[in-house]
């Protein structure tokens, strides 16, 4: 049965179909498929399938990203507090866009599919100064700064990576925290992340997931 | 020597040329060559023509823009405050769609001829008009109603309501976007430019399935495109790629020119055209922050080795950014004037 359910789920991610998608897992629960189960073989396969068919070069479309982390992250909203202990936290991440940048989708796509990951993602919004970004990492002991930029300013200027990097460096901090970066420009420049001193990057939302997971495990060894 | 004009319009009828037609876009470096801050130069539209004029003169490209940024579309529909950064485009600083009720209040001005926010790109066309009319190809930018809201409300909210509804208020705001785009597109027309490039990433399966593209996104280009026509219009997705639906672009809405993504296999979009129209093969501008001179000649002769055989065909580039040194933008142009040319024109 739990193969029907994620085939089904599957189905409607791709067709975008939200309703739906929310009915089939509503219907599993009520058939005795635990949260667990849900969140951990359904939603979680579901996001690694995408990244597959992406790797594949099978056009997976903006939208259909942007639904598939959307429903993720309400569907993991609603099981957890069902779960019969609290789940395992991977990590912390702190996203936000760069300083000069206000284009938040992106950042959206990947704070949802981190979170059905089991990753803690603390948004702090458009805009954010690098100084804020290694202040609220320390505070809230993020292993990972996320930063998302859309154009090429906000990802080289001074004020973005680059200079959570040089602050990283000064404050002793790079042993503790990782940095990633994407948007736009990360993907027309596949190795501008390495210009900008980011220790990685990831094309979209589904694959920015695994990405992050693998730097928080880099600290956390 | 042949003007851009005279390349252009060869391009499309595919007569002889001395040359493909180049298209270099550069807009923010105009501040660079008057040595001002972007928020001064772009307060003025006899800057922003002076500007475009020299560069053109001064690269020898066969394009001249009308536009100053995308956020100035915002401004005629309400936004005031757009942000400025000091190496980098202008963006839009205030949604004008904060909340749903927003969308009724949304107003589209009846002459945007006369609205303030459109006199300074006004002034400017009046003088690339008068200077370089008819010789070279004045370009203006227009943004489709399907991507319009993102400028208003964000593209988080948009997408958000485009996919997840309520379906009556996503209908009224594309109303009004593409009663807008209608009213822009003739007023562009009006005062003088020769392309118009219709600019909608929702034109393209990178970013809505294409289920979507059928059922939503063709209509609604319909819409903008029919009481002015597809004349001068140039399909464009804001860099996301479109091949898979060029045949349908020219079977539904008759448009003739397409700009396509650099990502897109620009052999295969000139196949997928078919002598019906005139392929565009773009260049990725961002690696020219970044390539060595040999990688800029061999990219730009790789593209157009791709493109050039029998005509019909542009080179041109995207949104180019502000800090790409000024001898690669050279060695990019110099390379195209070069592997562009034809042996007997
Ligand atoms: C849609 C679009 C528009 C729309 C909507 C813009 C908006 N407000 O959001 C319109 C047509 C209005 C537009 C306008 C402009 N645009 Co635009 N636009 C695009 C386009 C096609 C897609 C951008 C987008 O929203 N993608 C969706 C998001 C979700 O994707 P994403 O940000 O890449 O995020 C994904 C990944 O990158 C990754 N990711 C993102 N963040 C992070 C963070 C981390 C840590 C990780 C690991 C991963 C990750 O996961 C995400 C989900 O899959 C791109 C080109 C392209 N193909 O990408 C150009 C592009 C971003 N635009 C560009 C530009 C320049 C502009 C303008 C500034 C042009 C101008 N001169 O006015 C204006 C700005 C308008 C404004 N805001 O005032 C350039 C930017 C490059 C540059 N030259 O600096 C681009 C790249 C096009 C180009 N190549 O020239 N644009």
């Amino acid at each position: 049965m739990l193969k029907q359910v994620m085939s089904q789920y599957n189905e409607a991610i791709m067709d975008t179909d939200r309703d739906r998608a929310l009915q089939i897992v509503h219907v599993a629960v009520d058939l005795g498929i635990s949260p667990e189960e849900i969140v951990f073989n359904v939603v979680v396969p579901a996001i690694e399938l995408m990244m597959q068919s992406i790797s594949e070069n099978q056009g997976i479309s903006l939208a259909q990203h942007f639904m598939a982390a959307q429903i993720a992250s309400e569907v993991v909203d609603e099981m957890v507090p069902l779960f019969a202990k609290a789940p395992e936290i991977v990590g912390t991440v702190v996203i936000g866009t760069s300083q000069g940048d206000f284009h938040g989708l992106g950042k959206r796509i990947v704070s949802g599919c981190l979170k059905a990951m089991m990753v803690e993602v603390i948004d702090l919004g458009l805009n954010v100064a690098p100084e804020r970004f290694i202040d609220e990492a320390l505070a809230r002991n993020a292993q990972v700064i996320a930063i998302s930029s859309m154009m090429v300013h906000t990802a080289t200027g001074e004020n973005g990576c680059r200079r959570v990097r040089k602050l990283l460096k000064e404050r002793d901090l790079e042993d503790r925290i990782r940095i990633a970066v994407g948007g736009a420009p990360y993907r027309f420049d596949p190795d501008l992340f390495k210009s900008v001193g980011a220790d990685g990057w990831a094309e979209n939302g589904v694959t920015a997931g695994r990405v992050i997971t693998d730097l928080i495990r880099e600290v956390r060894r | 020597m042949m003007t851009g004009m005279e390349r252009l319009v060869a391009a499309i009828d595919g007569t002889p040329a001395d040359r493909i037609p180049v298209f270099c876009n550069l807009l923010d470096q105009g501040a660079k060559e008057l040595g001002l801050p972007l928020e001064e130069y772009y307060s003025s539209g006899e800057h922003v023509a002076e500007a475009q004029l020299k560069m053109r003169a001064k690269y020898g490209y066969d394009c001249l823009w009308s536009l100053f940024y995308v956020g100035k579309e915002a401004e005629l529909l309400g936004c005031r405050k757009i942000i400025f950064a000091k190496d980098g485009p202008p963006n839009v600083g205030e949604m004008v769609i904060k909340k749903y009720d927003d969308i009724a209040r949304l107003q589209v001005p009846d002459d945007i001829t006369s609205h303030p926010a459109f006199a300074e790109e006004l002034k400017c066309l009046r003088i690339l008009k008068a200077e370089a009319g008819g010789k070279y190809p004045i370009c203006a930018y227009l943004t489709a109603s399907m991507t319009m809201p993102a400028i208003l409300m964000g593209m988080e909210k948009w997408l958000q309501m485009l996919m997840m509804g309520p379906n009556d208020l996503r209908d009224e705001l594309l109303t009004k976007c593409s009663d807008f785009f209608q009213k822009q597109v003739a007023a562009y027309r009006a005062a003088g430019a020769d392309v118009l490039v219709y600019s909608n990433p929702f034109g393209s399966t990178d970013v809505i399935p294409r289920t979507f593209f059928n059922e939503l996104s063709l209509p609604w280009m319909v819409r903008d495109l029919t009481p002015g026509g597809t004349s001068g219009i140039v399909y464009y997705c804001g860099s996301a790629r479109f091949n898979n639906v060029i045949r349908s672009v020219i079977e539904h809405l008759g448009i003739g020119v397409f700009y396509l993504s650099p990502m897109d296999d620009i052999a295969e979009g000139k196949q997928l055209v078919a002598g019906r129209g005139l392929t565009c093969g773009v260049i990725n501008d961002i690696m020219l922050l970044e390539w060595s001179k040999e990688e800029i000649r061999a990219e730009v002769k790789r593209m157009i080795a791709a493109g050039k055989q029998g005509g019909k065909f542009l080179f041109g580039t995207l949104v180019m950014p502000y800090n790409i040194p000024e001898e690669n933008i050279r060695t990019m142009l110099e390379a195209a004037y070069e592997y562009g040319s034809f042996e007997c024109p």
